[in-house]
């Protein structure tokens, strides 16, 4: 351009260029103009449509007859075998087997959710987590994730609580909560009707290992709860949730029971190691922690189903009564509604019906 | 890493490699990459992981003298491993400004910036690195920092070139380059006022471009100290005034603007040896007590100037604290991390370089804006609303170079074991907001701060309020062994013939809320009973009445619900509950302030003595 601008006359070639770029400008920007124009309201941001997550019992070929929940007591050093003792109470034959088939990817869900030492008894004990790995392995688990959302910092709750360090020795990978592993999931296709104890229609979850995985195990310890009642494996599956979650604690009862309906784990195990019995869910001394709570000797309960566990955790091991656990209420008649509508699992408040059935198995206690 | 420009001399690889320019090159490169190292280091995970790593972290920050030298005029002490600065000191006493151009991360950057982004040709650098009067002004900075310093507020940290540097890779750095990355942090990371402390960083690097090493040349206090420290240097730059031609070809690539052409001015020498390399005639070498008529050895700075620069330096601490900030008027929004000593002393030995701020692993530390007043701008400071003071950790105190943050072991924090007579460190106390608080001002059941107070017993209790709910008080019409069918009564105590209009259940409770209906028969009795559930007008109570209810007796419904208090004796201000309130606005239901904080109590002055609680004879 410089050689003709110190022109005093314009050349037709460059009259002719300088007509092009024009033109050409111009049909871009009209162009463009077009193509993003908006002619209705601005449009507003859509919320990414809610995920589903799989049934995680489905799979599994479990008779009827099995026990439902399986205790094994213990002492601390033998945790190991107290776990694997617990889960062969379920399946006498074939153990882990029987949950966990060759290829699968097994989702363990402890509870991380504080910076505190093993001793506290705030934190699922790393041994079980470790007997469970195992058992996992053996059975020919492709991949063990293992992740929670905890109350701290996610790094420090797995460091300190060695749930971390354990997962790595065994071989599993641990999946800290990052912002992108997070997914609207669908609870329910409706509006949750407050009266009838409902609240959740789709709520943010750890969803990317949700997802990964083909079988999902939950492993709680059993905690007293300052607001709940009681934190064992239904309240585990809040260590899932995102968002602003503590807005649930203004209808906890009814957001663990929607959880207990929404999660169908293959298989949940209650950490009795170390009972909080008071302070909860925090405690903080060793004097609010009680080896085996009640039962007065570590135990390892697996089950089936989660809500007898709990409900059986809550009585024999916090030694209180589970009529007044209302989230266990909730969820046997959410569960109700869901078996009727074909899903197979298991959801009973009243855990001695199983003992009447002779379904629940015991060793060591 | 920058050249030298040229590379006149000898073509060969091992020829280059030889050069002392190429040396230094090396040097300043390995030294930026420890420095960035220790950067990315400095987080909880990595400490907790890898204890030994806190001696290492802080090392810049150590060895560098203008840091020492500053706490040393503000507390009269040398604390923990800023004895480490002789190392840098010792030397600068016998080579000059070394550091500027062959240790210091933020000198390494400038002098990248200036030649990478070079476009002058021959004439205009040799013209932009000629010496400037402008250049005197560090000198003034320094002297000002350091006048304030010896009246007691550390303010050397905003200007140093560690402390700026590792401010704005934490605070914004860092977090800028997680956002669309997603690296670094799992989680994106929030810290106030980033833009203006990017900014900074910004600028600094921006400006060598209209001068080159301009913070180096025209601001840095750590350099106008070396540049002090430089006039008993043993070595410097020698010029042979028999080869010399004043072809000027030294000043292409001087990066001290040190007149190396002239006599040379040692103060701002950056030991950069450049000239060295590009003097065509062999004329300059780094020469071992060169005669001191070559060069100028004292800085150039007026003595009116320095006196006016002592002038404002120590009128800057009366100004500032006649705010009142940090003594009467403090702001009780200012929560200090764990350990940090008392306000006063914590502003004699904070530099603002924010290690502690990128070791939280809540994201709770933030650099303060103007909350601690001007004095207090950069240095750390707790926000709950982004974070809180996790429990078993003390990672700010362990990087803290200073000593502002006192290194805690986790019992000394917590008060067990050997620290139990002192009790645990309290970094203020929680306050319940009656007006936002969700039990208390709008009848939801929370108490999420009750279930995440980590102290046992927890400093939170559930307190049972009973209060009557809105249109509580009916009338019976007619009632059956466990419902009542209910109207409004008006005024005079008469029904109202409008029905009311309940929504189903709305008075139902659950596991956390108890709706009760007090019966008051017509004679006058009493009888309680916990609503089992409602229709538009008829309560369904749990159980049955001892006595059915007549008409026009009255039903009083209350609601009973669970409200947090906090026990302040117990309280130790960590914040989890401000921190995880589901009131998401910016006052929460429940806030921590520094009221009470121990820093404060172990310093007994009447103006600081922040207690809001009734002194114990205990105590």
């Amino acid at each position: 351009m410089d050689d003709h601008t110190s022109d005093t006359t314009l050349t037709r070639r460059e009259l002719i260029a300088r007509g092009a770029g024009a033109l050409v400008t111009t049909g871009v920007a009209a162009a463009a103009g077009m193509l993003l124009h908006e002619s209705g309201d601005a449009p507003q941001r859509k919320p990414d449509a809610a995920a589903r997550l799989p049934d995680y019992f489905a799979a599994i070929d479990f008779p009827q007859s099995n026990p439902r929940i399986s205790i094994a007591g213990g002492t601390e050093d033998r945790i190991g075998q107290m776990v694997r003792a617990a889960v062969n109470g379920l399946a006498p034959s074939q153990g882990m087997g029987a949950f966990v088939s060759s290829g699968d990817v097994v989702l363990i869900k402890p509870n991380a959710g504080f910076d505190r030492p093993v001793r506290l008894g705030a934190t699922t004990h790393p041994e079980v987590v470790r007997g469970l790995l195992r058992m996992c392995r053996e059975a020919g688990a492709r991949r063990i994730i293992v992740t929670d959302n905890p109350i701290e910092d996610p790094q420090s709750c797995f460091a300190r609580t060695g749930i971390g360090d354990v997962a790595r020795e065994e071989g599993a990978e641990v999946v800290l909560p990052v912002r992108s592993g997070f997914r609207e999931v669908m609870v329910r296709q409706r509006r949750p009707q407050r009266a009838a104890g409902e609240i959740l229609e789709h709520w943010p979850m750890l969803f990317e290992p949700l997802a990964a995985a083909t079988k999902v195990i939950g492993v709680a310890p059993v905690k007293d709860h300052s607001l709940c009642g009681a934190s064992m494996n239904l309240k585990n599956w809040y260590g899932l949730l995102g968002g602003r979650r503590h807005q649930l604690h203004q209808a906890i009862h009814e957001t663990i029971s929607d959880l207990a309906m929404l999660i169908s784990p293959t298989l949940v195990v209650a950490d009795g190691t170390r009972v909080m019995m008071q302070n909860g869910p925090t405690g903080g001394r060793i004097s609010d922690v009680q080896a085996g709570g009640r039962i007065g000797r570590p135990v390892v309960v697996a089950a089936v189903d989660p809500v007898a566990c709990d409900a059986w955790c809550f009585e024999n091991l916090l030694g209180r009564d589970p009529g007044t656990l209302a989230y266990l209420e909730y969820a046997q008649r959410k569960i109700e509604v869901a078996v009727s509508q074909g899903t197979h699992r298991f959801g009973r408040c009243d855990w001695r019906e199983y003992e009447r059935l002779g379904q629940i198995a015991s060793s060591g206690v | 890493m920058p050249d030298t420009g040229h590379t006149r001399k000898g073509s060969a690889v091992g020829a280059n490699l030889l050069r002392i320019t190429t040396v230094r090159i090396i040097v300043q490169t390995l030294c930026f990459i420890l420095f960035l190292s220790f950067v990315l280091l400095t987080s909880f995970a990595n400490l907790d992981r890898h204890p030994g790593l806190r001696m290492w972290v802080s090392k810049f920050i150590e060895v560098d003298p203008l840091i020492s030298l500053g706490t040393a005029l503000t507390t009269h002490t040398v604390y923990q491993g800023l004895l480490w600065s002789l190392v840098i000191l010792i030397p600068t006493l016998f080579f000059g400004r070394f550091f500027c151009s062959w240790i210091c991360p933020a000198g390494s950057l400038n002098h990248f910036v200036g030649w990478a982004f070079n476009r002058r040709n021959r004439d205009e650098r040799i013209a932009s690195n000629r010496y400037r009067r402008a250049y005197q002004l560090k000198y003034l900075v320094l002297i000002a920092l350091l006048a304030a310093a010896a009246c007691g507020t550390l303010q050397v940290g905003l200007l140093d070139p560690i402390s700026l540097l590792y401010r704005s890779f934490t605070g914004a750095v860092l977090p800028a380059a997680s956002m669309p990355t997603g690296r670094f942090f799992d989680d994106p990371r929030f810290y106030q006022g980033a833009l203006l402390i990017g900014s900074m960083l910004f600028a600094v690097v921006a400006l060598n471009l209209v001068i080159p090493r301009f913070f180096c040349r025209v601001l840095c206090p750590l350099g106008a100290l070396m540049g002090v420290l430089s006039r008993f240097a043993w070595w410097r730059i020698e010029r042979d005034e028999a080869k010399c031609v004043d072809c000027g070809q030294c000043l292409i690539d001087c990066e001290g603007a040190c007149d190396p052409h002239l006599r040379i001015r040692s103060s701002e020498c950056l030991v950069c040896l450049n000239c060295i390399e590009q003097c065509p005639h062999g004329a300059r070498r780094f020469g071992f007590l060169p005669d001191p008529r070559d060069s100028i050895r004292t800085p150039d700075v007026p003595r009116r100037r320095a006196i006016l620069a002592v002038l404002g330096g120590i009128l800057f601490f009366p100004f500032a604290r006649t705010s009142g900030r940090t003594t009467r008027a403090f702001a009780s929004t200012v929560i200090r991390p764990p350990g940090a000593v008392e306000e006063l002393d914590f502003l004699e030995r904070c530099t603002k370089c924010d290690q502690c701020i990128r070791a939280c692993p809540t994201n709770t530390l933030q650099p303060a804006g103007l909350q601690a007043g001007l004095e207090g701008l950069w240095t750390p400071i707790l926000d709950f609303r982004i974070g809180f003071c996790q429990r078993h950790c003390t990672a700010c105190g362990q990087v803290c170079p200073t000593g502002a943050i006192q290194r805690l072991s986790v019992s000394q924090k917590l008060g067990l074991g050997e620290f139990r007579g002192d009790g645990p460190i309290r970094l203020g106390t929680a306050h319940v907001d009656p007006g936002r608080c969700l039990p208390i001002s709008k009848d939801i059941p929370c108490t999420v701060c009750e279930e995440v107070c980590p102290t046992s017993p927890k400093a939170i209790l559930p307190q049972r309020r009973r209060h009557i709910v809105r249109d509580g008080i009916k009338t019976v019409v007619s009632a059956t062994a466990r419902t009542v069918t209910i109207l409004q009564p008006l005024e005079d105590g008469t029904a109202d013939n409008a029905s009311p209009v309940l929504s189903p259940n709305c008075w139902q409770g659950d596991g956390t809320t108890a709706y009760l209906a007090d019966v008051h028969h017509l004679d006058g009795e009493t009888e309680t009973h916990r609503l089992a559930g409602n229709t538009t007008d008829t309560l369904r109570i749990d159980g049955s009445f001892a006595r059915i209810p007549q008409a026009g007796s009255r039903v009083v419904v209350h609601i009973e619900l669970t409200a947090p208090q906090v026990d302040a004796d117990r309280c130790v201000g960590c914040g989890i509950c401000e921190t995880k309130c589901p009131i998401v606005g910016d006052r929460r239901g429940i806030y921590v302030t520094a009221e009470d904080e121990t820093r404060s109590r172990r310093h007994r002055d009447p103006d600081r003595n922040r207690s809001v609680r009734p002194v114990r004879s205990a105590e």
